[in-house]
C-alpha cells in the first residue's frame, strides 16, 4: 500500500531532455508557467499547447506516464470546473432547474480546467527527466543569489537531497512498525476519526524515535567525512552549461519574443 | 611512530538535569592506554557498553577527551586545529549500513568525502573510481542504495572513507546487521586493504571468528583494557573469556573441551586445520586405512508422540508474488507446502531473500498468499468469516529488531499493549503483562520505567513480553538475536529454549546463525529460492553441508570438524552439530 506512493518519479531514458542542465530545464518551466498564465486567448493558447507537446514527444516519456500524474487530481480539477462553470454570473446559455451556465462561466470553466491541467503535465516532464540530485543541484546553483541576502541555500538543498534519500527508508520502516503492531492486534482501518488517529499513536512514536536515531547516526557519519557545510566544498558532478544548453536557452529566448509579440498584436 | 597512541584516556557522559546541574556521571573510558603501529590489523572486542564505540569515536574526533590525550599520526586529537586532518586520516565505518550513505547514488556517495575536502572534480573521479574498486563495487557506481544488500551498502561506506585516502581505517561492529555472505564479503575487503594497501585496520566487534587474523587484540571491559595479546594469547584463557561473558570460536572451545579431558593438545587452537593437525600427530595411529562405507546412521527424526492429527498449521501449495502482473513481479514463494505440528521447535534458514521472513508472515495472516491455502488447526484462515485478528494473537509474531516497536510511556503499559487489544479486561490485562515480564526475566524495578531508557539487551526482553503476553500458541521469532553481544545472545536464546521446554509452546525461529539453530531447535526447514529445500532434524540437513554452502549458508563449524576427521581417516560419525556432541564423539574415536 504504501511502496505505490513515489515522489519526484524520475523516468529513466534517453533523450535530448535528460541531458540538458537542470537549470535550463528549471527556467523553462517557469517561462511556460508564466506563459501558459499569461495566455487568455485562442491563438496564444494553441501557442502554449504546440509548444508543450512538441517538448512531449521530444522527452521520450510515454504520454500515459504523464497522464498517470493527473489521475490523483481528477477529482478537484471537476470540482473546480463546475463551480466556475455554475456559479460565474454573465449572459446566460442554458438554465435548468436552480442551475445555469454564462458564457464567461464557461470560458473559464474550460481555460482553467485546461490550464491546470497543462500545468501538471508540464511540471511533470521537469521531475520525470530530471534526477531528484540534479534537481536540488540545480535549485542550490539557481537560487545561489539568495544566499547574499542570507538564504541558507546550500543548507537547504542538502536537506533536501538527505530527505529523498530517507524518504524510501522510512516507508519501509513504516510498512515494518505497522505489521509489527498488527501482530499485536493493533486496529489501523475501523473507527471514526478520532479512534483512527489515537490508533495511530503506536505507530507514529515508533517512527519517530526511528527518524532521531537515524538522524543522529547520519550527523556522526557526516561529519566523519570531514562535511562541515557548504564552504570550500567541490564537486564530482559540477553543473556545466554545454552547446546543447546555450541552444536551448536561444530556443527559450525565442519562444518568449515571439509569444509576447503575438499577444500584443492581437 | 605509532598510527594511534592513548594515554590515560578518560571519556565521561555526563547527564544534566533542566537547571545544568550534573545528575550522573558515567565513565565510558577509564584510563585507556593503548599503541597502534601503522600497517596492523588490530581488534577491539568486547560486549555491549564496555566502552569500544566511544574510543572509536576519540580517534575520529567525533569525542573529545575528558581527561588525556590520544594522538593520531601524531595530532592530539583535542587540538581543534586538527579536527578534519583527524578525520581524513583515520576515516571511521559504522554499525548501521543506512544510516550512513548520504547521497540517493553510489558514487556520487563515495564522491561526499573528497567533496567536502575540497578536492578538485577531476582527483574525485579517479578516487571514486579506485576506491569503489578496491571493494568490489564498481560495477554498481549508478545504483540506488536502496536496492543494495547490507553487506554491499556497508562495502560502499568503506569505499566512502577510502576516497579520502586515509592512513588507517576504523570499523564501528560493521558487520552487526548483516548475514553471514554479507559478513564475509566486507571482512574480506577490509583484510585487502590491510595486506595490499598497507591501511591501519581497526576492528570493532563481539564476533570472534572475525578476530582470529588480526595481528593484535584488545579486549576492553567497563571502560578498560582488560586483555590484550595476539589473537593465540587471548583465546587461549578460554575459561576467563568465559567468566567475562565473551565467546570463542566453536573450533578453540572444541579444542579447549577436549584438553580438559584429557586429551593431548597444544594450548590454544584457532582455526580446524590446526585441530586436525594436532589430533593426526598425536593420535595417528588411530586412523585404519580402509574407510568407513560413510554411512550416516541417523536417529529417529522425531518422537513418536507426535502423529499427523496433531498438526496446528498446514501450509497447502503457497505461494506469493510481489508485484504481481508488472514488470517488477517477484516470487518469493513459491508452491511451499509444509506441515507444522503442535509443540515442535523449529529453526528456518536461509539467505536474505530466500523468503523465510515472507513464509512466517503467511503464519499470521500479515501477508495472503496470491495462491494456495492455509490451516490453522484445521481452519482455512483465508474464509470470509475467520477472525484474522484473532490469529494474530493466537499465532505471536516477534519481528527482527523488535525494540523498534515500543512506543508507550512505561515498560509495563507497552506490554499491556497487546491483551488490552484482545479485548481482556483490566486486570487479567495486568496479570498477563506482569506474567509476560517475568518469564522474560526483566527485573521489576524496569516495569514502570520508559522503555527507551534500558538498554539494548532488556529493550528487545521487553518488546518479547509484549508478544508473549498474548498468550499465543505459536510463537514466531524472526532473527531475535540480530544485533546482540554473545551474552544477549545466549540469554535470548536460553529464554526462547525455556519457553518451549517448561510450557510446551510450539516456537519457530528464523536465523541465519547456524550455531544458534543447531544448539536449540529439533527440526531445520532450509529455505532457497522461496521453496524449503531441506526439511529435517538439525543431524539430517547438516549433513548436506556440501549443498548449503552452494546456497551461501555453511553448517556449524564442529560439522565441519567432525568431517576433516573423517576424511583424514578416522573413525568418527559426522553428524555432531554442537561442541557438546563434537566432544563425546572425538573422545569415543580416540580413548
Amino acid at each position: 500500500m504504501l511502496r505505490e506512493i513515489t515522489l519526484g518519479q524520475y523516468y529513466p531514458a534517453d533523450s535530448v531532455l535528460h541531458s540538458l542542465d537542470p537549470r535550463v530545464k528549471l527556467f523553462s518551466t517557469l517561462v511556460f508557467i508564466i506563459t501558459l498564465f499569461a495566455a487568455n486567448n485562442v491563438v496564444l493558447f494553441a501557442i502554449v499547447l504546440v509548444t508543450l507537446f512538441g517538448i512531449i514527444r521530444m522527452s521520450h516519456v510515454p504520454f500515459s506516464f504523464m497522464v498517470k500524474g493527473l489521475r490523483s487530481i481528477v477529482m478537484l480539477l471537476i470540482i473546480a470546473g463546475l463551480f466556475n462553470l455554475f456559479l460565474t454570473p454573465g449572459k446566460t446559455l442554458v438554465s435548468f432547474w436552480i442551475f445555469s451556465i454564462s458564457d464567461v462561466g464557461l470560458k473559464n470553466a474550460v481555460l482553467m480546467t485546461s490550464r491546470m491541467i497543462l500545468l501538471i503535465i508540464g511540471t511533470s516532464i521537469l521531475t520525470l527527466t530530471t534526477t531528484p540530485n540534479q534537481l536540488t543541484d540545480g535549485l542550490e546553483k539557481s537560487l545561489g543569489f539568495l544566499k547574499r541576502i542570507g538564504v541558507p541555500v546550500h543548507e537547504i538543498s542538502m536537506m533536501m537531497s538527505i530527505a529523498l534519500r530517507f524518504i524510501p527508508i522510512l516507508i519501509e520502516e513504516t510498512d515494518k512498525i505497522m505489521k509489527a503492531q498488527m501482530a499485536r492486534g493493533a486496529d489501523f482501518e475501523t473507527g471514526g476519526l478520532i479512534k483512527k488517529a489515537k490508533n495511530m499513536v503506536p505507530l507514529l512514536v515508533p517512527l519517530f524515535v526511528s527518524a532521531f536515531r537515524r538522524a543522529n547516526d547520519l550527523s556522526y557519519a557526516m561529519e566523519a567525512r570531514c562535511y562541515n557545510g557548504g564552504e570550500g566544498r567541490t564537486k564530482m558532478k559540477p553543473l556545466q552549461y554545454s552547446s546543447l544548453d546555450q541552444r536551448a536557452y536561444i530556443c527559450i529566448g525565442a519562444y518568449i519574443i515571439g509569444f509576447f509579440v503575438v499577444k500584443g498584436i492581437l | 611512530m605509532s598510527i594511534i597512541r592513548a594515554k590515560e584516556l578518560v571519556h565521561e557522559y555526563i547527564r544534566r538535569d533542566e537547571e545544568g546541574n550534573v545528575e550522573a556521571i558515567q565513565v565510558a573510558l577509564d584510563h585507556v592506554n593503548l599503541n597502534v603501529e601503522p600497517g596492523q590489523f588490530i581488534s577491539i572486542l568486547g560486549h555491549n557498553g564496555s566502552g569500544k564505540s566511544t574510543f572509536a569515536k576519540h580517534i575520529n574526533a567525533l569525542l573529545t577527551p575528558s581527561e588525556g590525550t590520544l594522538y593520531v599520526d601524531g595530532m592530539n586529537v583535542s587540538d581543534d586545529e586538527y579536527t578534519f586532518a583527524v578525520r581524513q586520516t583515520a576515516g571511521m565505518v559504522f554499525q548501521n549500513p543506512d544510516n550512513q550513505i548520504i547521497a540517493s547514488v553510489v558514487d556520487e556517495d563515495v564522491a561526499f568525502g573528497p567533496e567536502n575536502i575540497g578536492v578538485p572534480t577531476e582527483q574525485i573521479i579517479t578516487r571514486v573510481e579506485k576506491a569503489l574498486k578496491m571493494v568490489g563495487m564498481y560495477k554498481y557506481k549508478s545504483h540506488s542504495p536502496n536496492k543494495l544488500s547490507g553487506g554491499q551498502k556497508q562495502r560502499v561506506a568503506i569505499a566512502g572513507v577510502m576516497a579520502m585516502e586515509p592512513k588507517c581505517i576504523i570499523l564501528d561492529e560493521p558487520t552487526a546487521m548483516l548475514d553471514p555472505d554479507g559478513r564475509a564479503d566486507v571482512l574480506q575487503a577490509v583484510h585487502t586493504l590491510n595486506k595490499e594497501k598497507g591501511i591501519t585496520v581497526i576492528l570493532i566487534t563481539h564476533y570472534m571468528e572475525e578476530v582470529v587474523d588480526s595481528d593484535y587484540v584488545f579486549v576492553m571491559e567497563k571502560g578498560k583494557v582488560f586483555m590484550e595479546g595476539t589473537p593465540r594469547e587471548i583465546f587461549k584463557d578460554v575459561d576467563l573469556l568465559k567468566q567475562h561473558s565473551l565467546d570463542v570460536p566453536q573450533v578453540t572451545l572444541l579444542a579447549h573441551e577436549l584438553k580438559k579431558a584429557g586429551l593431548n593438545l597444544p594450548d590454544c587452537v584457532l582455526t580446524r586445520k590446526e585441530l586436525l593437525e594436532a589430533l593426526k600427530e598425536n593420535y595417528g595411529h588411530l586412523i585404519r586405512n580402509q574407510i568407513g562405507g560413510g554411512k550416516l546412521d541417523f536417529p529417529e527424526s522425531h518422537p513418536s508422540k507426535k502423529n499427523p492429527t496433531d498438526n496446528v498449521m498446514i501450509l497447502d501449495h503457497v505461494s506469493y508474488k510481489y508485484s504481481p502482473g508488472t514488470s517488477y513481479e517477484v516470487t518469493a514463494l513459491d508452491d511451499v507446502s509444509l506441515n507444522i505440528k503442535e509443540g515442535e521447535f523449529i529453526g528456518i534458514i536461509g539467505h536474505t531473500g530466500s523468503g523465510k521472513s515472507t513464509l512466517v508472515q503467511h503464519l499470521n495472516g500479515l501477508i495472503k498468499s496470491t495462491e494456495g491455502s492455509i490451516y490453522y488447526r484445521g481452519q482455512d484462515i483465508y474464509d470470509k468469516d475467520y477472525d484474522i485478528r484473532d490469529l494474530r494473537t493466537q499465532v505471536g509474531m516477534v519481528f527482527q529488531y523488535p525494540e523498534h516497536q515500543l512506543f508507550e510511556t512505561t515498560v509495563f503499559k507497552d506490554v499491556q499493549f497487546g491483551p488490552k487489544n484482545q479485548g481482556l479486561d483490566e486486570k487479567e490485562q495486568i496479570k498477563r503483562a506482569y506474567e509476560a515480564l517475568g518469564l522474560v526475566g526483566l527485573p521489576e524495578e524496569f516495569f514502570l520505567a520508559s522503555p527507551f531508557e534500558l538498554s539494548g539487551g532488556q529493550k528487545r526482553r521487553a518488546a518479547i513480553a509484549g508478544v508473549i503476553a498474548m498468550k499465543p500458541a505459536v510463537l514466531i521469532l524472526d532473527e531475535p538475536t540480530a544485533g546482540l553481544d554473545p551474552k544477549g545472545r545466549d540469554d535470548i536464546l536460553g529464554l526462547i529454549s525455556d519457553m518451549h521446554e517448561k510450557r510446551g509452546d510450539t516456537v519457530i525461529l528464523v536465523s541465519h546463525s547456524m550455531e544458534d539453530v543447531a544448539n536449540y531447535v529439533d527440526r531445520i526447514i532450509v529455505m532457497d529460492g522461496g521453496k524449503p529445500v531441506y526439511d529435517g532434524t538439525p543431524k539430517e540437513v547438516f549433513a548436506h553441508y556440501k549443498e548449503l554452502e552452494k546456497i551461501g549458508l555453511a553448517a556449524p563449524q564442529v560439522t565441519y570438524v567432525m568431517n576433516d576427521l573423517k576424511a583424514a581417516g578416522f573413525e568418527v560419525k559426522t553428524d555432531a552439530t554442537t561442541v557438546e556432541e563434537a566432544k563425546e564423539e572425538i573422545l569415543c574415536c580416540v580413548k
